[in-house]
């Protein structure tokens, strides 16, 4: 009775990210992207990556309560990944953005740095450096010496999520030389085990590998996902982390993924809409999957029946264009202008 | 109709638009109106790289691409600066938020 007990408080708690006394890490839906709130036991808040869409960033913050943000992350400056920071950073005015250093030549990049000088937020370079949030430690896995200025994935900015015996890892869009490059800097007890690990490059061919993988010992990945033109997540990563005997979370088949880490290192994953994969073996050690949760302001395409059209050719030739948000079929992919109705 | 249905730019298309990302035989293009597309490579001009801004304009009923690396050097130089800007006074060592 007492352990029901504990589930229904953990559940009723996951509507918001000011959940006092445990870490939560949310792997939000947005769609083909990645963006990761984080907030401490003590209600302090990081978003590392921030999706490509504002809209939708701006309501996930909403819907689960986001009081304030005290740093904002990009793992690189590609619009999958910063576009949802442009709200989130005029709404939270964070006190710090932590960045690679290198600038894009977007719109949407120039935005992001003008809503920071507005909002008086400090730019900072990653480096190798420890940032404490709260009784959570941030380690900053920066891009590693030798990188091309030029490409933007290999110079993804890591975070190593550390509370207790629990660590958590995110290592946005990295490719293979960075990757092998951290493998030959960092002891292999920094890199891993790893209890939660977002999948790299929304599980492209050219990410994880078996090298890096077997260093990181992933017990749970999680892959920030939605419809795409690139075959992500490619059968490749899929396997690999198979093959590690990890636990696949997708937010695409999903939704948002919420890890709520008590103090002392047990942890609880819980997703929006359906378990994880059952291909893959249950998570081993303190994993404990409860029933799914789905939160209730955004209504969600319903699990099942929401297979998203490809293109809005296929959905108009199904009779079923236009698409609204929450209707079978709908893909914020095919919703150009983000106004909640996709195929006009 | 769109780039992505029918595998080739609009020809109602001018203007420019900047390659945010390149991935396998796709890059992902920012129109001039901010949102982003994802085209075949082999539409853009060859050699294009990320961050290029590529002209577009139509001549003779073609739409016509092309890397303005002018602009593409102005754009990246303003905008490094005004990062290197926003990042100059940052704290080092480790640090509690």
């Amino acid at each position: 009775m007492r352990q029901l007990l504990t589930l229904v408080g953990l559940s009723l708690g996951l509507a918001s990210a000011q959940n006092p006394g445990v870490l939560t890490i949310r792997f939000l839906d947005v769609g083909q992207g990645d963006a990761i709130l984080i907030t401490s036991p003590e209600g302090k808040s990081v978003l590392y990556d921030g999706g490509r869409s504002e809209p939708r960033l701006q309501a996930l913050l909403r819907q689960y309560g986001v009081q304030s943000l005290d740093l904002v992350a990009a793992s690189h400056a590609d619009a999958d990944h910063i576009t949802g920071l442009v709200p989130a950073v005029t709404l939270y005015r964070p006190k710090f953005f932590l960045n690679n250093g290198l600038a894009a030549t977007t719109q949407v990049w120039s935005k992001l740095v003008a809503a920071a000088q507005k909002a008086g937020t400090q730019g900072l370079l990653a480096k190798d450096q420890t940032i404490n949030l709260g009784s959570v430690k941030l380690t900053v896995l920066a891009p590693p010496p030798g990188m091309p200025r030029n490409e933007q994935n290999l110079n993804s900015v890591g975070l190593l999520v550390q509370y207790g015996p629990f660590r958590a890892l995110m290592t946005g869009d990295s490719e293979i030389p960075e990757t092998r490059a951290w493998l030959k800097k960092y002891p292999a007890n920094l890199l891993g085990p790893i209890d939660v690990y977002k999948s790299i490059h929304h599980g492209a061919k050219n990410g994880d590998h078996s090298a890096w993988l077997a260093a990181v010992r992933p017990k749970n990945v999680v892959i920030g996902v939605g419809p795409n033109n690139y075959g992500h997540p490619t059968s490749e990563a899929l396997s690999l982390y198979r093959k590690v005997g990890a636990t696949v979370y997708r937010t695409d088949q999903q939704g948002t993924v919420t890890v709520v880490v008590q103090p002392g290192g047990r942890f609880a994953i819980t997703t929006e809409k359906g378990g994880p994969i059952p291909a893959n073996r249950p998570a081993v050690g303190t994993a404990t999957p409860p029933a799914p949760v789905r939160p209730a302001t955004i209504p969600a395409t319903p699990a099942g029946v929401g297979t998203p059209y490809r293109s809005c050719a296929e959905a108009r030739a199904a009779g079923a264009a236009p698409l609204r948000r929450g209707q079978p079929g709908y893909s914020p992919a095919l919703d150009r202008d983000d106004d909640g109705v996709a195929c006009e | 109709m769109t780039q992505d249905e029918q595998g080739r730019p609009p020809e109602s298309l001018t203007g420019t638009l900047i390659v945010d990302a390149i991935e396998g035989g796709k890059a992902r293009v920012e129109l001039a109106d901010g949102h982003t597309e994802d085209w075949p490579l082999a539409s853009l001009p060859r050699g294009v790289r990320e961050g290029d801004v590529v002209r577009l304009h139509v001549e003779g009923g073609d739409l016509e691409l092309e890397i303005d690396h002018a602009a593409t050097r102005l754009r990246r130089g303003q905008a490094q600066a005004q990062l290197d800007a926003l990042n100059r006074p940052a704290p080092a060592g480790d640090f509690d938020l």
